[in-house]
This record gives C-alpha cells, structure tokens and sequence, in this order.
C-alpha cells in the first residue's frame, strides 16, 4: 500500500506541478518503488484521459505541412552534417537564445505584435507571415525591441526596431539569418537606424533560405561584412 | 496490457524513430486534433495553439527514440509533453487561464453543449466527442470539489500552492482532492 503521502506526491509529479527538488527526490523513490512506478503509469493515463473534454478543434490542413516540411528539413540536414557537427555550429546560437529565454524577454503579447506588425506593414500586408521578435541577449538593450514578419515563400521580411541606441562611428548593425541547412547566418543587409533610434524596412537575404531558425543583429564594421564578425545584440528565435 | 490502438500507435512511433516520416505523419493524423484541442483549451488563441503544436510535433520526432511504453501510452507521452510545452508558454506570457474557471456551478452543462455543437459542425470529429463526452461523464461523477481542483491542476499553468491560494484552502486539502480525484478518474476510465 502506499502512503497517501506519497500518492499525494505521483499526482503532483504527474500534473507537473513539483518544484524541481521535489521532483527528483520523487524520481528516486520511483527507481526503487515497483507499485508507485504503476500508479504513475495509471494516473499518468487518467491525466492525459482529462484532456479529451476539451472542445473539439481540428488543426489546419497546411500546419501539418509546414510541421511535414520541417521535419524533412531536419532529416535532411542532421543526414548531411551530423548531430556532432551541427551541434557545434549552433552552439553560439542555441546559447545566446537560451539567454533570452533566462531573461524573460519574449514575453510580448502576440496580438499586440500582431497589430504593431500590421500598422508597420502599412499598404503592403505580409499575409501568412512569421512573427518573431529579437531581444538583447546579454539584456543591455532592454529598451530596444525587434520585430519580424518574414514571408519564406516571398524570401523576403519587414524588420521594425524601435529604441535602438546608435551603432556608434565606423559601426553598423546588420541583420542575419540564421538558417537550417546553411552553416552560416546569411546577411540580411546592414540596418540603418534614424535619429530616434527606429528602423522599418524590408530586407532580403543574399542567398536562399529554407528554413528559418532564428534571426540576429549584430554590430559590425561600417558597411557591413559577409560573415559575421561582431557581436549579437539581438536575437529571436523563429 | 496494450490495446490494438496503442500498438499501433507504438509502431509508428517506432517507425518514426528510424526516420520514417511517412509513419509519422500517420501518428500526426493520429495524435494532432486531441493535442490541438487541448492547445487552443489552455492558450485561448489558435495562432498560439497552432505554433505549440508545431513544437510539440517537433519534439516529438526528435524524442521518439527515447519513448518508454513502461511510462506512457503513446498518447500520455505525446498529450503530456504537449501540455508541458503550452504550460511553458504560458508562464512565459505571465497569463492566466481564462478558459477554465470554478466548474461547481452551471458552467458545465454550458461546456456540454458546447462540445455538442462542435461535433456537429465537424463530422470528422465524431469519435473523438464520443470520448470527451465519456471522460466528461466520468469527470461530472467526481465531488465538485475534487473535479474544480484537477481542472484547475490541468488545464492551467498554475502549481499546487497557486490553486490553493486560488481556491482558498489548505495546501494539503488541495493535494488530497487532485489525488483523490485523479484516482477516481483512473478508475473509471480502466472500466
């Protein structure tokens, strides 16, 4: 029989609702506990049984392509590079994304994105576009604020940035892309910034991009360079 | 003991596993309408729900070698993870659920016909109501305030202390009505 405790303790566990201390010491109990190791299973199954009273929606038919596409894409790279290989060239990506994550940044509210990307969009909509917006890595740039709407069909994006401090004398931000199957960001074109720290246009990359996974800004030498060199100011997952 | 279903649905996971996408889109079709549902249930937006399915989906082929039947049906792995993953958006937003409030009140005869009228203006979706009406006939059969403590468990982002603070009760009261009411629903559903 096991404790009510303890019960009290594989319903949380399963619900995920366990700080992280709470749940490794449960972990341990369950490696050397067969009957909880079962209790888990089942309430488990009751928990994932719950979700099926939510109200019925079927998902659009072109999600299931894009998430098709994007599996084949992986496929497709993980079989030409190699996880080990990948994975050191995402290395400086994946960490300075993850810092984004630590701080909290990406926490703008979809619709008003949404809505701003609408306003910067003005008489040429982006219909069907990816949103994503940048934020600071390092959270020097708190102010400043990015956002995104690429078109991959199109090949083409409208960047806004708002609050961006000068690039400084002999400086200039440039965006980049950061793409699946190439091994390198691919320079989206320099950003040029007025007098109130904005910028709104449209870019296109230098080569084809096939599938998105992030976007960068980083700080180069004036008139831009073809690999980056500068360090990432912004960054946004896509 | 594993149902033909769940065989199934191990078997294409495993294909998928050996990077067979054919397989896996066979478990998208599967597996996409309940973890989509249940996205748009906690998010309350489509755009959102939409782009938390394409991650799990994600996760899902790069994960499907790691899948222990000893855990998990297919479906508990896959519905979990997805929930995981919608809990981490809201947090991420610093949003609170909107959709699921105190269900001791009228409210659920509401979210019935709600359900009703969703399976009638998709006839594709037949068989998956048929199972939220089971499950939600099952949950109705639960003490009211065991049901509001699991819903809340569930289908929000909030942790054991936050519902407890919710609803006004002691932590240990809150605990024992989500173990008892997951017990409850455990038992049920085997029947």
């Amino acid at each position: 029989m096991i404790p009510e405790e303890l019960q009290d303790q594989a319903a949380l566990y399963v619900l995920q609702t366990l700080d992280a201390a709470e749940s490794a010491s449960f972990e341990n109990e369950l490696t050397r506990n067969a009957e909880l190791r079962t209790l888990v299973f089942e309430m488990r199954e009751a928990a994932a049984d719950l979700s099926r009273t939510a109200p019925v929606q079927q998902p659009p038919a072109e999600l299931k392509r894009r998430i098709l596409s994007e599996i084949a894409l992986e496929k497709q790279s993980a079989s030409s590079t190699g996880p080990a290989k990948r994975s050191r060239i995402w290395l400086p990506w994946a960490i300075a994304a993850l810092f984004i994550g630590f701080c909290g940044i990406l926490t703008v509210d979809h619709f008003r994105l949404q809505r701003e990307l609408a306003t910067a969009r003005g008489s040429d909509p982006l219909s069907g576009a990816t949103l994503v917006t940048l934020a600071s890595p390092n959270g020097e740039l708190l102010d400043a604020k990015a956002t995104i709407a690429w078109q991959a069909n199109r090949q083409t994006g409208v960047i806004t940035i708002t609050n961006m401090p000068p690039a400084g004398r002999g400086r200039d931000y440039q965006l980049w892309i950061v793409d699946a199957i190439h091994k390198d960001p691919i320079s989206a074109g320099i950003i040029i910034v007025d007098s109130n720290g904005v910028a709104h246009f449209r870019f296109k990359p230098d080569q084809s991009v096939a599938q998105v996974k992030a976007f960068a800004i980083s700080l180069e030498r004036e008139g831009g360079v073809p690999k980056r060199e500068g360090p990432i100011i912004m960054i946004g997952n896509a | 003991m594993a149902t033909s279903q769940e065989m199934v649905d191990q078997e294409m996971l495993a294909q998928a596993a050996r990077g067979d996408q054919q397989a896996f889109a066979r478990l998208y079709d599967r597996l996409s309408g309940p973890l989509y549902s249940l996205a748009v249930k906690m998010l309350g937006d489509v755009n959102e729900a939409q782009d938390a399915l394409q991650d799990v989906f994600v996760q899902v082929w790069r994960r499907a070698a790691n899948y222990d039947p000893a855990q998990s049906s297919v479906f508990g792995w896959a519905m979990l993870m997805a929930r995981s993953r919608i809990i981490d958006r809201l947090r991420a937003r610093g949003r609170r659920l909107r959709v699921v409030t105190a269900s001791t009140d009228d409210n659920d005869s509401t979210s019935l016909a709600i359900d009703a009228s969703a399976v009638q203006n998709a006839a594709d979706t037949v068989g998956r109501n048929d199972e939220a009406m089971r499950v939600r006939t099952i949950l109705d059969k639960l003490p009211a305030d065991q049901r509001q403590a699991i819903e809340l468990a569930f289908f929000s982002e909030l942790t054991h202390h936050e519902i407890a603070a919710q609803l006004n009760q002691p932590l240990g009261t809150v605990k024992a009505r989500i173990r008892r009411g997951l017990l409850k629903l455990r038992e049920r559903v085997a029947l």
